[in-house]
């Protein structure tokens, strides 16, 4: 079962930021998968910091498109994307001090976040670059 | 060379941490010697275009027209002429100073060779300006330097006569000669702007402009001391005289009086072959190079922030050439990279989180790999023990965080702690490594990799991404910038830093503060406004004092100066052939000319006795590729003043003896007199002495 489905509505516009939003959509995937098989609190522990370390550098890229493009949202559409970052960052926290990844509570969370971010900050920019 | 490096940055550091007790890091004068020496080309230039209003191109009225200005106007043209004068001053100390620092702390190596060699010419501009400005005044001094200047350029060789020849006399003197040495005073500056501009080019962010303090403290004692001392125009030029005592601008025209004691030429080849050494210093050994960084396309997007934070414009934004669905990639020029590793602590794929495969970031420095960095983090901080635990992150250049390592402490080296990046310090935190990280770089706002400190301070912000994230407390994050010579400071930082932390988050720091750093244990608020105060009275003073005295005396009292100079052409080689009727019958129409003339002249030369006694033989070569322009004879004798016998005897036909012209005088020469030996072919003969009155004077009724 996938936990999250590319969309053509979540299109923005700019190919290289579509490209990694599905990259990013497989990454999480691919954790969910991991997350329901054996040795999975080690292996969960490495797509954490994966999972980090790919949006980070997705933000910052699409933060250099906002910032190029002059976009005027940029503050809230940047606030988000820390917010999502300081979510995953508690996770890999308490993935290391040894608690169990809920998987139900995981998915939601994800799930949830890019469902909304998507929706609102990602179509917002998309409606904006291609005005 | 070493030691002489060494023995330098010695002194310079020493000096830095003195001065960075009176002006603390961020206004500390030594680390912004740079942008000092931009803030004073604006002030020169601006002064310079006041008084330009002012100034009137004659041989007679540049002199008037600046002496009414100092006089008439001192409350406002008087104080720019001042600023001119000692903000020039200021310009070749503070240059002399940025280069000679930048030499001995080794910033030429590598791509630096470009800020370091373009700087050379600089040096050069910056003495044609200072010299043709010290010109155009036309005083005592202006005539000094422009005989010296002119027959210091005749020794190239290169001009067809000798240009000092335009300065022999006052009658040779004419107006439109201030106006060539003013074209010249304007453009030379515009192609040093332009050098300057070439000079700061492969210097990302490069600083041009000093904080408003330092500027602002620089300016008022510009103005206080052109106030005290205003600056003044000596006696006006005479050039029939020469002046026995000048006040002398010893910053600009100190190699003048080595005239005196070389020839021209050998001055030349000093200050043209130190020039060329000094070119090739980044080249000398021990040349270091470590690998470039080096591009991982794997982990990099293209986001660009390697290239918003590379110091050295070593990284370019370029179309991607793997494929991938991205529009740019980061791309590496290898001769510009100095392997900082800034870049690396700006990747965003660079944290030590990642576990998956390889660890790689999009940007890494070959000798010094992120997982690398992670293993020796982890190890570390493994081998760590106490309660207060502290992991030191360091740069080549600090205060020696090396003698720190203890039970409690441990040092992890980096080429610059800018190559750090946030989520590493996130990483010793959150995973236990250790409960403080201490950054230890160069001296304040003296960054070796120019800008490892100012990132470093602002991710730790969170006003520059990468940021250090809002659930790291700053409490447990210390800077310390501390001066080299200074491994106490360092010492006591850590101590405190250490305390810091036992007392644990009193009084937590807000989310998004910069890091803790001990308190500046520098001097109370007025002892360092007086140390200041002395420190800029002290750069006047120097100024004010060097730009005028120690008075220096060309020629001594009771001396004055013979002069031998003119110009004659010799007699063609071969007289010039007349041709018959029959022959020119003989000739191609085309061909045909009543006479043929060979190109070549004979050699002129010249005997002169002083008193009976021979002062000069000399045989001169006609100008030109031909060797058929005229011979210049411009020759300078030092002889005491008083009645004297002159004898001259010149040939110019080729003969192996006897004279074309003689003559002989008994002349009275006063002290400083300028006397003059001149000689006309065509009816006239030798001519004595002073020879009339300035062309253009003499032309105004």
């Amino acid at each position: 079962m996938t936990l999250l489905q590319w969309r053509d509505d979540f299109r923005v516009g700019i190919d290289e930021v579509d490209h990694e939003h599905q990259e990013l959509i497989g990454l999480i995937n691919d954790l969910h998968a991991a997350l329901g098989t054996e040795r999975a609190g080690e292996r969960v522990e490495e797509f954490l910091g994966e999972i980090f370390a790919r949006i980070s550098a997705h933000f910052a890229l699409e933060e250099k498109v906002m910032q190029a493009r002059r976009y005027d949202e940029s503050a809230g559409h940047k606030a988000d994307h820390e917010r999502l970052l300081d979510d995953l960052r508690d996770l890999m926290d308490a993935q290391a001090e040894g608690s169990q990844l809920d998987d139900e509570a995981f998915s939601a969370r994800l799930g949830a976040w890019f469902g909304r971010h998507f929706q609102t900050q990602d179509a917002r920019l998309h409606r904006f670059l291609v005005r | 060379m070493q030691a002489i490096k060494r023995g330098l940055r010695a002194v310079f550091q020493r000096i830095e941490a003195a001065f960075e007790g009176a002006f603390g890091a961020r206004l500390n004068p030594l680390t912004q010697l740079g942008t000092l020496g931009w803030y004073l080309f604006w002030i020169v230039t601006v002064s310079g275009i006041y008084v330009y209003f002012f100034f009137d191109t004659g041989v007679t009225q540049a002199w008037e027209s600046l002496d009414r200005l100092s006089r008439d106007q001192w409350w406002l043209g008087g104080i720019m002429r001042s600023l001119h004068r000692y903000a020039s001053d200021a310009m070749v100390v503070v240059i002399v100073l940025h280069a000679t620092r930048e030499f001995a702390m080794d910033r030429m190596r590598g791509n630096r060779w470009f800020p370091w060699v373009t700087g050379i010419p600089l040096l050069w501009f910056l003495y044609a300006c200072g010299i043709t400005g010290y010109w155009l005044v036309w005083d005592q001094l202006a005539q000094y330097v422009a005989v010296a200047t002119t027959e210091w350029l005749d020794t190239i060789g290169i001009f067809a006569e000798p240009i000092a020849r335009n300065f022999v006399a006052s009658n040779r003197l004419s107006g439109r000669f201030f106006t060539l040495m003013a074209y010249i005073h304007i453009a030379v500056p515009l192609l040093m702007l332009l050098f300057m501009w070439v000079h700061i080019q492969r210097h990302a962010h490069a600083r041009v402009n000093p904080p408003r303090a330092l500027g602002v403290g620089t300016l008022l004692g510009l103005v206080a001391l052109s106030l005290l001392h205003p600056a003044m125009s000596q006696a006006p030029a005479d050039l029939d005289r020469v002046p026995f005592s000048l006040g002398f601008d010893w910053f600009y025209l100190g190699v003048y009086p080595l005239l005196e004691h070389m020839d021209g030429g050998t001055l030349w080849q000093l200050l043209v072959g130190g020039s060329l050494f000094m070119t090739l210093l980044p080249w000398m050994p021990p040349l270091r190079k470590a690998p470039p960084a080096a591009v991982d396309l794997a982990n990099c997007n293209g986001c660009a922030r390697c290239f918003a934070d590379c110091p050295f414009g070593a990284i370019d934004m370029v179309q991607r050439t793997d494929g991938l669905k991205y529009e740019q990639q980061a791309l590496v020029y290898d001769n510009l990279c100095m392997s900082c590793g800034i870049c690396v602590g700006a990747c965003p794929t660079a944290t030590p989180f990642r576990r998956t495969g390889n660890l790689s970031a999009g940007i890494e420095l070959p000798d010094r790999s992120i997982a690398g960095l992670r293993d020796q983090v982890a190890s570390a901080g493994a081998a760590l023990a106490g309660t207060e635990r502290v992991m030191i992150f360091a740069c080549a250049h600090d205060a020696g965080s090396r003698d720190l390592a203890a039970a409690d402490t441990v040092v992890i080296s980096l080429p610059c702690v800018g190559m750090l990046p946030p989520s590493f310090m996130d990483f010793v935190l959150s995973r236990h490594h250790a409960d403080g990280v201490l950054i230890s770089g160069c001296a304040g706002q003296d960054c070796f990799e120019r800008l490892g400190d100012q990132w470093t301070e602002q991710r730790i912000a969170n006003q520059r991404d990468p940021h250090l994230r809002d659930r790291v407390s700053r409490d447990r994050v210390a800077v310390c910038w501390q001066n080299p010579t200074r491994p106490g400071g360092l010492r006591e930082s850590l101590k405190q830093f250490r305390s810091h932390l036992r007392e644990g988050d009193t009084a937590p720091r807000r989310a998004g503060s910069s890091a803790w750093r001990s308190l500046p244990r520098g001097l109370p608020l007025p002892l360092k406004w007086a140390g200041q105060g002395v420190a800029y009275a002290a750069l006047v003073a120097c100024i004010g004092f060097l730009a005028t005295r120690p008075a220096y005396s060309n020629l001594p009292e009771g001396q004055a100066l013979l002069k031998l100079s003119f110009t004659h052409a010799g007699e063609p080689l071969k007289p010039c052939r007349h041709f018959t009727h029959e022959e020119l019958g003989k000739m191609k129409f085309r061909d045909r000319s009543a006479t043929s003339c060979e190109r070549g002249r004979w050699p002129v030369y010249v005997e002169l006795d002083l008193d009976g006694k021979a002062l000069y033989r000399g045989e001169h070569q006609p100008a030109g590729l031909w060797d058929d322009g005229p011979s210049s004879v411009y020759r300078r004798f030092e002889i005491p003043a008083g009645r004297h016998r002159l004898d001259i005897r010149l040939r110019d036909d080729g003969s192996s003896s006897g004279f074309d012209y003689h003559d002989s005088r008994e002349v009275t020469i006063a002290p400083g007199e300028n006397f003059v030996v001149d000689f006309r072919g065509t009816g006239g003969g030798f001519l004595f002495g002073r020879a009339g009155r300035p062309v253009d004077a003499a032309a105004k009724p």
